[in-house]
């Protein structure tokens, strides 16, 4: 084993603190808290399953995770679908100069918060906004696009598309330009190379950066509040309404933990699955 | 003569302002192991990759079998190619890399992997089948990439330096692989490769090129008996080379002027040249003479002092240097020379035939 030296401590210790005091700490606190029960308003420290089991016997609570697991995995599937051709064109098609250009163009977005983006999108579509009135000048509409899954879709995208795109781009740079030669050399056309050589050779990149889709959408609350309208619920707007129903942390504690828990299995999974050795 | 597969007629290749290829014409016949040599930069890659749709001519006109290819497709010409980096699919076993081709052309399944075994088995590696590309060492993956793109039984195979990853005994295990079959297959073989090894090992007729022009095309022996010019000559390194003028003939030898002294050789060597015209001639390293004694008779001899020697398995090649500064270099057996006193420095008698020096028609 390396020796620890003092000097090496300096740099180290202060994250390892950090990452003590606000992550193992709080996670632990979490999970203990999930065991208290609530008496008259106030929480009383406690070890009783009851939260569990009472999250768990709700048809409401199951329906929320499934609905919120399906527009996560919807989400990190559009997204990667919409991202490909972009990223395909950036990675393969561009000069140099050109693809600097287009990473630098999808990083402009990260400039504005995510919260101001999406406040922005209403004035877009809601129901007498932007897009609505130029339905109407062609005769059409109106058609109700906020606070519908529509909106929620809309905010994932927002949220997504650009890191998907720049996430794509990296893992599209790095397949070896002779594969798809040799492929073109062994009478696979073009749009059959993209699916039978580029995506195989790509899958690590494209994998994490739909990972990351799912893991940024399964915990996102701003756009399934404020274009998705917040009804249904997805898991995230029900944690907020439980803490806000009766001082109920506890039971916000078990969605949450079902929630790093379910983030742990998907990712362990897909990378898994990314790194497998084959297609 | 046997009959032309491809053609390359007149075909220009430029890179924005670089020529790689500069007005090639070139036949490759039906069934011939066809070997294009040179250095880095020279346009060899550049022409294969032209031949497999890679790169498309800027001029002139490539045929396959009598048709017009400029414009086709890679996908839709039968040219396939072995990579230098083999360009193996490393997300595939090895059974479906070898299947690829077959599967393109709509072959159903259990045709191609019958077909695909077939080929692993004859390769020698049908017990890898089911095996990852990283599980298999150098020889074996360039046998899966021979495989995979043999196959689907083309007319003609371009190779593109495939060896230069392997060892030195794996290379010539590989060289002597290809060679058969090329002679079993009875197709064209067209080999990029910087080695001369190779090229003479392998090839039925030789091209060497540099800077994107054909200097010499011929059989490996001709070439390296009978350079066409001083490129060629000084490319192989088999060669001592002179330059000098020529003089009037003398009891049935050309006489030639050069910076070190009269040289006799051959009349039939002249070429048609005048007298006085500028020529330049070689002698083959192995063709010369060493002694520690001025030889009595010899008509061209030098004098120099050893400066150097290069085993190379039984022979050995001794650098001598004249003094007026030209190198002089003479492979001989160790028998040869057992007899000599070849240490730095000491003394030596260079000479040679009159019919062992060769005059180069392109100078």
């Amino acid at each position: 084993m390396k020796k620890v030296t003092i000097f090496g401590l300096s740099f180290s210790l202060p994250l390892l603190l950090w990452q003590l005091l606000f992550f193992a700490f709080p996670l632990f606190f979490l999970v203990a808290l999930s065991f208290w029960v609530v008496e008259n308003y106030r929480m009383v420290p406690d070890f009783d399953g009851v939260n569990w089991t009472k999250m768990f016997g709700r048809d409401v609570f199951w329906d929320t995770y499934l609905r919120t697991l399906a527009l996560a995995a919807g989400a990190s599937v559009l997204v990667s679908i919409l991202a490909f051709p972009c990223s395909y064109g950036i990675a393969f098609k561009l000069s140099a100069n050109l693809r600097r250009l287009a990473i630098f163009l999808m990083i402009i977005p990260f400039f504005t918060s995510y919260l101001v983006r999406v406040y922005s999108w209403q004035i877009f579509l809601s129901d007498n906004g932007i897009f609505n009135a130029a339905f109407g000048l062609l005769g059409m509409g109106p058609y109700t696009m906020l606070n519908t899954d529509f909106g929620t879709m809309v905010g994932y995208l927002t949220l997504c598309l650009p890191l998907v795109v720049l996430l794509q781009v990296f893992g599209l740079m790095f397949v070896d330009r002779t594969l798809i030669e040799a492929a073109h050399n062994l009478r696979c056309g073009r749009l059959r190379t993209v699916f039978l050589v580029v995506i195989p050779s790509a899958r690590v990149g494209l994998v994490i950066a739909a990972l990351f889709c799912f893991i940024l959408t399964f915990g996102d609350f701003v756009g399934p509040l404020y274009l998705g309208g917040g009804k249904p619920p997805t898991l995230s707007i029900m944690i907020t309404d439980t803490t806000k129903a009766g001082q109920q942390w506890p039971r916000a504690a078990v969605i949450a933990i079902v929630m790093i828990a379910t983030l742990l299995v998907v990712a362990f999974s897909a990378i898994g699955y990314a790194y497998r050795k084959r297609a | 003569m046997a009959e032309s597969l491809v053609v390359f007629d007149n075909v220009e290749k430029r890179f924005g302002d670089t020529i790689a290829v500069d007005r090639m014409n070139l036949d490759i016949r039906k069934g011939e192991f066809l070997v294009i040599m040179g250095s880095s930069g020279c346009g060899k890659t550049t022409t294969l990759r032209m031949l497999a749709g890679l790169d498309a001519p800027t001029q002139g006109e490539i045929r396959l079998d009598g048709r017009r290819i400029n414009d086709l497709a890679t996908w839709r010409r039968d040219t396939p190619m072995v990579w230098q980096s083999l360009a193996l699919f490393p997300f595939l076993d090895v059974l479906q890399n070898v299947e690829f081709g077959l599967k393109m052309r709509g072959m159903d399944r259990a045709r191609r992997r019958g077909k695909a075994m077939e080929w692993l088995d004859r390769m020698g590696i049908a017990e890898f089948a089911r095996r990852d590309i990283s599980q298999l060492s150098g020889g074996q993956r360039q046998r899966v990439a021979l495989a995979r793109s043999l196959v689907t039984e083309p007319e003609i195979l371009l190779l593109d330096e495939p060896l230069s990853s392997l060892d030195a005994h794996l290379k010539v295990r590989m060289q002597a692989i290809l060679s058969n079959l090329q002679k079993e297959l009875g197709i064209t073989f067209v080999y990029v490769t910087h080695s001369q090894s190779e090229a003479f090992a392998m090839g039925d007729r030789i091209v060497i090129m540099s800077r994107g022009r054909i200097e010499q095309i011929g059989a490996p022996v001709e070439i390296y008996r009978t350079p066409h010019n001083h490129f060629v000559a000084e490319f192989l390194g088999s060669s001592n080379i002179f330059q000098g003028r020529m003089a009037p003939m003398d009891g049935g030898l050309l006489p030639i002027e050069t910076g070190q002294g009269r040289f006799y050789v051959n009349a039939s060597g002249a070429g048609g040249k005048q007298e006085g015209a500028s020529t330049t001639f070689v002698v083959g390293n192995d063709r010369m003479v060493l002694s520690e004694e001025q030889p009595a008779d010899a008509r061209n001899v030098l004098e120099g002092r050893v400066i150097g020697e290069e085993f190379v398995g039984a022979t050995v090649t001794i650098h001598i240097e004249t003094d007026d500064g030209q190198e002089i270099r003479a492979q001989k057996s160790h028998d040869e020379i057992a007899h000599l006193n070849t240490d730095v420095s000491t003394r030596i008698f260079v000479s040679w035939l009159p019919e062992s020096a060769y005059v180069l028609p392109g100078e």
